[in-house]
């Protein structure tokens, strides 16, 4: 092989060459001269005592020495020959070129690559510098060796018509805690969590971030249906494990994962071979090309280069609260929304699946330009946080919760049951019974989803060797574009604004979410307008300008971010009814709403399966999910959601009304029937006793104050239809969501939102469903009335609000007028004009 | 190759030991101290005897006392060239590599001998000619040390089967 020598930065250019010693076909060794230039210079002479000096040119011939050793072919330059700057000097064909070294010697050789020569300027450590195995960073290879190694494994892939797959193990395949906690379950048959725990596998590392570590127990949870999805993805791919966990621990878990190490085999990276703590890479395994490589990882942000090859899985998070134990050194993963409000009832129905609204989580992929291994500090921290989680055991506690919550849920009358599970009938939020539940699906669409990609592979693949035949396969497909290609048909068309869910200093376009929904395809807009399909909403921050105007546009779908994760999972677009965020007058329907899609979403899981536009099949295991009144309910649901794509009139008022009410009127009467008014009462004593609402209620002052003040010139319109609607339907409203109240066992609702006074009186006044209930029925008879009182600041009025909360009626009247003035300078006439038509008709 | 070798070494020792034993003590410290470490360019194997036990020295601030040992070992130097016999323990594309006692010898591709290819598709991997050749974790391998390179404590040495009788042993 040959190689051509240049001369260096070193020489004093301009120089001459002055005679070459050697011939082509020598023999050169290293540090050998080759050639004599010359070069001249400014000597400084004369009586520097006297300070009489001059310059004069000076004149030096010098050898030029050989960097390398070799056979040399051909010399790039001419006696006498003037140059300039650098440039080629010679070719020489090399004894060894070094290509593969390891911890310093030439594995080909055997030569020590460590040596520093003054001849040469480039050390020979540098000529293999890529660290291309998973398990050792001492062994480098060249560039061209990289290229042959990886070209071999390319045939031979493309061969046994395989892709390779790199396989991340935290929350991706399996999930790891190392609470004790778990293991005494798994001792207990009693216990609620025994049939979730019962085939979770531990081990003990051997090694770890020694002292404690040593002593962990840790508990490997594997994604239901793991077994089988590897072993069928096996056959379509070739497996590696990418894990920020240490080697040990990778390596346990492969043995638990893929005991006979069919699968895997020796394909494993930790975070030590990694050689970067922050961030996995493609290019660390596969350094040349990436075309055949696929991942699945949790987190997309942990692979800023390779999101092209990236399948983003929804975290598995059986051990709840626990997250990825090995994630320490990474950036905090970004939630997707903000942390509870402090109330205890919103945190309460809020932690049963919080996780699940981590799911689309991580906002961006911050770029920390922290570069550095693995420090002493991070190790202990890592320990601490493990120990921390020996110690807390907060399985336990939350078990401990479940149990509590329990308890009172069996005072009071249920109704709703759960699906198959050995859990006694419960209230909605029924993950509360066994804090483990081991309903996790996202393998199967997982596996669908991969199976496509290597179908689309090879098919792109054998038109392409088609195509050129006889050339011999040049280039081979790449599976990125292939990939974005399959994930942008999933949401194409789909027209989503974000409100409340990104943060405002980070724009959405660079946000995880927004990096994502861009991927599958859909546009994200930043102001509502007819073109608009899904508003996501935080459910927790309902108050904002874009909802309102969501709202008036009877086509959009509010949806909340679970949607988004669905449609993530699912690669399409997911059906928006388990996840409709019911922004309507009495929030607490939508706050009953909240916690059945809870449930709603894990059924989804459940049974979609790939169905997804057979509702009816959808449909049934709801029925078995929700109560009578609530079945009803949940069809109607159906119906109105085909609908709402004509946008005709019923579905105008769909946005603005809880179609809920609108069509299952009848049946919550129904319900009422069997309503256990005893426990209602109980329920409203036990809010009026809790004083957190205020607390709760000043959260959503500063939040609402903050996106009013963004937002403030924007035109709300829609309101007035709404109280409308709202006056007309109370009577069914009071049925349904006193009855729903009581269903869900739940003590507060989340403020869904609605026309700000609403869910002001709610927070303000307890929680209550029956209460707030009429409360916003008054509101809703006073505020139709006036309105020609000046249209106030909307954050005064908020304040007001919550200074007074006896003087609603007051403010209601107010903040129609306010609504009123707004509307009649809106901006888009026809479109208000419709509606103002409608409202005095 | 392996040698006898005389060496010294000084060894301290705590107060607490001073006592009719002390030397016993001095001797076993140096076992624990020595055996099985590498000194730059040869693993101490084994301590055979000591056959200068000094007389201790106070040392002045920490009341330690310190000995000097001249003691015989067998060490094992490896040589470029020489032969040796390994274990193999890890496989990979580039290569694989094998333990030669305390020392990790890597075998590239290039040492290899040519029928004796890489195969990613078995599991585990190996090298093999699919004959009676087949090298994967676990296979005593013959090996020629090639390129030899130390570091304080470490030693790492790359090997050849490229050769007359180099490679696998079972077959």
């Amino acid at each position: 092989m040959s190689k051509t020598i240049r001369l260096g930065n070193r020489l004093r250019y301009p120089i001459t060459i002055v005679k070459l010693l050697k011939k082509p076909g020598d023999v050169v060794k290293r540090q050998e001269p080759l050639m004599q230039y010359s070069f001249k210079w400014m000597k400084t002479v004369g009586d520097s005592v006297r300070g009489e000096t001059w310059e004069e040119e000076q004149t030096s011939i010098v050898n030029w020495d050989s960097p390398s050793d070799g056979d040399l072919k051909q010399w790039l330059i001419k006696e006498g020959q003037r140059i300039d700057k650098d440039g080629p000097c010679f070719n020489v064909k090399e004894a060894c070129s070094h290509d593969i070294q390891f911890q310093g010697l030439c594995a080909i050789c055997g030569k020590d690559m460590t040596e520093v020569n003054w001849a040469a300027e480039e050390r020979d450590t540098a000529r293999a510098p890529i660290s291309m195995t998973h398990d050792l960073t001492n062994l480098t290879v060249s560039a061209d060796q990289a290229r042959r190694t990886e070209n071999n494994l390319q045939e031979r892939l493309l061969q046994s018509r395989k892709l390779s797959l790199v396989v991340d193990l935290d929350q991706t395949i399996i999930h790891a805690c190392v609470d004790d906690t778990v293991g005494d379950w798994q001792k207990d048959p009693s216990n609620p969590n025994y049939e979730s725990v019962k085939n979770v596998k531990s081990f003990q590392l051997d090694d770890g971030p020694a002292g404690v570590a040593r002593s962990y127990w840790y508990y490997i949870k594997m994604r239901p249906g793991l077994e089988d999805f590897l072993k069928r993805v096996a056959e379509m791919y070739e497996l590696h494990v990418y894990t920020m966990g240490t080697r040990a621990y990778a390596q346990s878990v492969a043995r638990i994962v893929d005991p006979e190490q069919k699968l895997f085999g020796n394909r494993i990276i930790s975070r030590d071979e990694n050689q970067n703590v922050i961030a996995k890479s493609l290019q660390r395994l596969f350094p040349v090309s990436t075309n055949m490589v696929v991942i699945i990882d949790d987190r997309a942000d942990v692979w800023p280069r390779n999101r092209h090859n990236l399948i983003k899985v929804l975290p598995y998070d059986f051990f709840k609260g626990i997250g990825d134990i090995n994630s320490t050194f990474l950036p905090k993963r970004k939630d997707i929304l903000p942390p509870a409000q402090p109330t205890e009832p919103v945190v309460v129905n809020g932690n049963g699946k919080s996780k699940a609204k981590d799911a689309a989580p991580e906002n961006t992929a911050e770029e920390i330009s922290e570069d550095t291994p693995v420090t002493q500090a991070q190790l202990e921290e890592q320990e601490r946080e493990l120990e921390k989680q020996m110690k807390d055991r907060p399985l336990q506690l939350l078990q401990e919760k479940q149990d509590k919550e329990d308890e009172e849920a069996a005072e009071k009358a249920t109704v709703n049951s759960e699906d198959g599970d050995d859990t006694p009938p419960s209230s909605p939020p029924h993950q509360r019974h066994q804090v483990l539940r081991d309903d996790d699906t996202e393998l199967e669409f997982l596996e669908q989803h991969l199976t496509q990609l290597h179908k689309a592979y090879f098919t792109e693949y054998d038109q392409q060797k088609f195509r050129r035949r006889g050339e011999d396969a040049a280039s081979i497909p790449d599976v990125g574009p292939l990939l974005d290609n399959l994930k942008s048909k999933a949401l194409r068309g789909v027209k989503v604004v974000l409100t409340g869910i990104i943060p405002n200093e980070i724009s959405v376009e660079r946000s995880e979410i927004g990096q994502q929904l861009i991927s599958f395809g859909a546009t994200i807009l930043n102001r509502v307008n007819r073109e608009v399909t899904h508003v996501v909403v935080n459910p927790q921050r309902l108050m904002t300008e874009k909802l309102k105007q969501a709202l008036r546009i009877p086509t959009i779908k509010i949806v909340n971010p679970e949607w988004l994760a669905a449609c993530f999972s699912q690669w399409a677009i997911a059906d928006e009814t388990p996840y409709l965020v019911h922004v309507d007058v009495s929030s607490w329907a939508g706050g009953r709403q909240s916690s059945n899609r809870i449930s709603d979403a894990e059924e989804t899981d459940d049974t979609i399966k790939g169905k997804r536009k057979d509702r009816t099949l959808r449909l049934k295991p709801k029925l078995n999910l929700v109560s009578e009144s609530g079945e009803t309910q949940e069809l109607d649901d159906d119906s109105d959601d085909e609908g709402d794509s004509d946008a005709s009139d019923g579905d105008d008022e769909d946005a603005l009304l809880p179609d809920v009410i609108e069509d299952g009127q009848l049946s919550p009467v129904d319900g009422l029937k069997t309503f256990n008014w005893g426990s209602a009462d109980a329920e409203l004593d036990e809010f009026l006793a809790s004083g957190s609402d205020d607390e709760d209620d000043d959260d959503d002052e500063g939040e609402t104050q903050e996106t009013e003040g963004v937002t403030d010139d924007e035109p709300t319109p829609s309101r007035k239809r709404k109280f409308e609607g709202e006056e007309g339907d109370t009577e069914g409203e009071v049925g349904t969501d006193s009855d729903r109240g009581s269903t869900a066992g739940e003590i507060a609702p989340k403020p869904w939102g609605q026309p700000k006074k609403l869910r002001r009186t709610q927070s303000i006044r307890g929680t209550s469903s029956l209460r707030n209930q009429y409360v916003s029925e008054d509101a809703d008879v006073d505020g139709d009335g006036d309105s020609s009182l000046p249209t106030p600041q909307v954050t005064g009025d908020e304040e007001d609000v919550k200074l007074k909360d006896l003087h609603e009626a007051e403010l209601e009247a107010e903040l129609e007028a306010e609504l009123l003035a707004e509307f009649n300078a809106a901006p888009d006439p026809v479109e208000v004009g419709g509606e103002r038509d409608q409202d005095k008709g | 190759m392996f040698f006898l070798h005389n060496l010294e070494r000084r060894v301290t020792l705590h107060p607490s030991y001073f006592g009719r034993n002390m030397h016993d003590l001095v001797t076993t410290k140096l076992v624990k101290d020595v055996e099985g470490t590498c000194s730059g360019d040869y693993y101490i194997i084994a301590i055979m005897d000591t056959f200068d036990l000094s007389e201790g020295r106070i040392l002045p601030g920490s009341g330690l006392a310190e000995f000097t040992v001249r003691y015989r070992a067998v060490v094992w130097r490896p040589f470029k060239g020489e032969v040796v016999d390994a274990i193999v323990y890890t496989v990979n594309a580039h290569g694989f590599f094998a333990q030669a006692g305390p020392l990790r010898l890597f075998v590239s591709s290039h040492l290899i001998p040519d029928e004796i290819q890489y195969d990613a598709n078995a599991t585990p991997p190996q090298f093999t000619n699919n004959a009676d050749m087949v090298i994967e974790p676990g296979t005593h391998v013959r090996v020629r040390i090639i390129g030899l390179r130390t570091e304080v404590g470490e030693m790492w040495a790359i090997g050849s089967i490229n050769g007359d009788f180099l490679g696998c042993l079972q077959a």
